[in-house]
């Protein structure tokens, strides 16, 4: 009798496990047939080890579609931010994105700020031909490798990593350039290539390469050879995750190592000062906007409505970049005129000039990487400043 | 009776594949997608469970095979022009062809079953606390391996390109195959031994049985279906990195297993079962969820919170897991073995 019992229990909670599976798709369904909103799916890692850089940006993105629909949406109707978190696991990220192509059916996605998950969610994105845009994925090749339906909307590595280095060459005057680079994630290898690439056409050379993996707590081997060196360096330049960097500057002070560091938008951390502490003086890095409140008008505008709006200022950059990312979106619906995925990404694809707060963003006829303006920010004295803003002559291929 | 267990493995390999190839027509590609990724996983607990369950040999290197399996049927199948697009170092011999998923399946199986001969022979020796430190200290090394060799694997940026194969049947198919060969190992002499080494190793040893093949044998079996998996999982997604074979994907294998039963291979589909539709439907209602008047708001995270409740509820109330060492009864194929380990006549 017990045994019967505790058999119907597992059979009803297995019931009603796929009930709410069912209710799901269900009322997915529903509603797409009923309500009149322009939807926009927003797959982010909200939680797990990608949520503090992918919550910034989806605040950033709510923050735009809620300023549009309180000015009418655009061409009469409201938009509807389709959010799911994606738990920082590609597998979640493939199975959100046929929810959100196959129940939700958004006119078109963005989200991520790596392109781990880009990938996954952007082949079915292709398969579907419905646009995909990613606000913080920097890596240039993401549109060739999935087709010509996923855009980026923050410049590629190779545009930051140029901008460093025309920066390097003619701010700091520096022509001969030690590299350390963290060799464990693509993002660090990329753009010490990229940069080393760049300063080379420049006219610069790099007189050291060195290594150290994200993690590492103690960088004295390192040093102890940049110290070494003979002639001596006049910067460096270290490719560094947002977890290492204010160690690595930290010790590279504390070693009496007074050169300028130059980086890229890994940098753009709290951690920089937090950490790196008086150590972080003459340290500087490109990055996609000047997160303060003596920025530019826009940004400046931006901050104080974010602030409003979630009572923290804007924590990072991808911030912004979810703002212009919706803003684009909506930009391109209006100039198509009506809201189809595939006149959608005509529009996108045909971008000129649009005026976002981290730069302008155009589209070279078949690349959907676009040519931004890119900031340079320099630390010193326990706090930061524009230093330099940069729109790089020559870039490195992707 | 051989003949038997055979056609029913046919018969079961030939329903669930007809069934899965029309599953698409019937329910929509997301069901789809959890249901590959179910079988995926569950391909890989089974495989966890012959050492970790049935040897005692409680191992956390399982996703390194993973990992390799997924590598080396990427660079197996990769198609050669993507080769030259990604990997544009890769040697003459390996960057001029290119095999079909399949074939790099099973190839990626067996360069997993020799690595499993290689790391296991050592390890094996060890047990308790020990064999799990040192297997985990093995996935570091794939990690760290898989991180460096960037002319195969390129390095820590993501592997792309590769065919995205893994259907419903595919993954529906390499399950039945796996709890087949799995459940004709465990219900066997052979399978006998495993669980004798485990109970007691001196009393497994007074009665003939050499210790280190006996595990040894376990871990290498467990390693071909991991590599299997990864294949799979690999052919799933299209593109992965070595972070994504790491301890989070442990983990959580690891806790479908232990909440199924750890030595049961029913368990183990079980308690990837319980554990998929557990998070999926979790993850749609921290969405927010509006019925009639009531509706909450989004509470993302919520589901893994909720999840590791649930964890410790089970281990609390049922330690052994759903199964313990039970399986659930699908006729001839784990029958068969059972009755006659318990002297049932035919």
């Amino acid at each position: 009798m017990i045994l019967l019992r505790r058999r119907t229990m597992l059979r009803g909670a297995a019931l009603a496990g796929l009930a709410g599976v069912a209710t799901a798709t269900w009322r997915g369904r529903a509603m797409a047939a009923a309500d009149e909103t322009i939807k926009l799916g927003a797959p982010f890692n909200l939680t797990g080890n990608m949520a503090s850089l992918d919550q910034p940006a989806l605040n950033g993105a709510k923050l735009a579609a809620q300023e549009i629909n309180a000015t009418g949406g655009v061409l009469g109707r409201k938009i509807e931010l389709v959010v799911y978190d994606t738990k920082s696991d590609p597998t979640v990220a493939a199975s959100v994105g046929s929810q959100l192509l196959n129940q939700d059916k958004v006119l078109a996605a963005f989200g991520f700020t790596d392109s781990d998950y880009a990938l996954a969610i952007g082949t079915l994105f292709q398969k579907a031909a419905v646009p995909f845009l990613t606000p913080g994925a920097t890596s240039p090749k993401l549109p060739e490798q999935i087709g010509d339906e996923m855009f980026l909307v923050c410049f590629g590595d190779n545009v930051q990593a140029a901008a460093g280095a025309e920066f390097t060459l003619n701010t700091l005057k520096a022509k001969s350039v030690y590299l350390l680079r963290d060799s464990s994630t693509e993002y660090t290898t990329l753009l010490a290539k990229y940069f080393e690439e760049a300063l080379v056409h420049g006219g610069g050379k790099v007189v050291k390469r060195d290594d150290y993996k994200s993690g590492d707590r103690s960088f004295s081997a390192q040093i102890t050879k940049l110290k070494a060196l003979s002639p001596k360096p006049q910067a460096l330049f270290v490719s560094a995750g947002p977890d290492d960097i204010g160690l690595v500057v930290k010790q590279l002070r504390q070693a009496g190592v007074t050169l300028p560091i130059v980086g890229g938008d890994g940098y753009d951390t709290p951690l920089l000062l937090s950490v790196g502490g008086k150590g972080a003086h003459d340290v500087y890095y490109s990055t996609h906007a000047y997160m303060a409140e003596d920025s530019t008008p826009d940004i400046k505008k931006f901050y104080a409505a974010y602030k409003a709006a979630f009572n923290t200022p804007p924590e990072n950059a991808f911030a912004a970049l979810g703002y212009d990312t919706v803003e684009l979106i909506v930009d391109a619906i209006k100039r198509a005129g009506v809201a189809e995925p595939a006149k959608l990404r005509d529009a996108l694809a045909t971008t000129q000039g649009y005026h976002g707060i981290t730069g302008a963003i155009s589209y070279r006829p078949g690349v959907r990487v676009p040519d931004k303006t890119v900031t340079i920010i320099g630390a010193g004295n326990n706090r930061l400043h524009l230093a330099a803003q940069v729109t790089p002559s020559w870039v490195a291929q992707p | 009776m051989r003949t038997n267990d055979l056609l029913f493995a046919l018969v079961a390999f030939a329903v669930l594949t007809l069934a899965s190839g029309y599953a698409p027509a019937v329910a929509n590609d997301y069901l789809v997608r959890v249901l590959i990724v179910g079988c995926i996983n569950a391909v890989l607990v089974a495989s966890m469970a012959v050492s970790n369950g049935f040897t005692g040999v409680f191992s956390l290197g399982q996703v390194g095979f993973v990992g390799v399996g997924a590598y080396v049927a990427g660079i197996l199948s990769l198609p050669v022009a993507a080769k030259a697009a990604y990997l544009p170092d890769l040697p003459g011999w390996l960057a001029g062809w290119s095999l079909s998923f399949l074939p790099a399946t099973v190839i990626a199986g067996l360069v997993c079953v020799v690595l499993a001969l290689l790391v296991g022979a050592p390890l094996m020796r060890l047990s308790g606390y020990y064999v799990s430190v040192a297997t985990m200290g093995f996935l570091i090394i794939v990690n760290v391996v898989l991180v460096n060799a960037d002319t195969f694997t390129r390095g820590a940026r993501t592997f792309t390109g590769v065919p995205v194969e893994t259907t419903l049947p595919w993954a529906a198919g390499w399950l039945v195959v796996t709890l087949f060969v799995l459940a004709r190992l465990v219900y066997s002499p052979g399978g006998r031994a495993w669980r004798a080494v485990r109970e007691d190793t001196i009393a497994a040893q007074a009665i003939g049985l050499d210790v280190l093949p006996t595990r040894l044998s376990a871990f290498v079996v467990g390693a071909f279906f991991a590599g299997v998996g990864g294949s799979l999982y690999g052919h799933y997604l299209g593109s992965f990195s070595p972070k994504s074979f790491y301890f989070a994907y442990t983990f959580t294998l690891i806790s479908m297993l232990v909440i199924g039963g750890m030595q049961s291979l029913t368990g183990a589909v079980l308690g990837v079962a319980m554990v998929t539709l557990l998070s999926e439907v979790l993850r749609n209602l921290e969405r927010g969820v509006s019925l009639g008047a009531i509706s909450t708001p989004p509470l993302y995270g919520a589901s893994q919170i909720v999840l590791g409740v649930v964890f410790i509820l089970v281990m609390v109330f049922r330690p052994t897991g759903a199964l313990g060492d039970r399986e659930i009864p699908l006729g001839w194929l784990f029958l068969h073995g059972r009755k006659q380990a318990t002297g049932v006549d035919q």
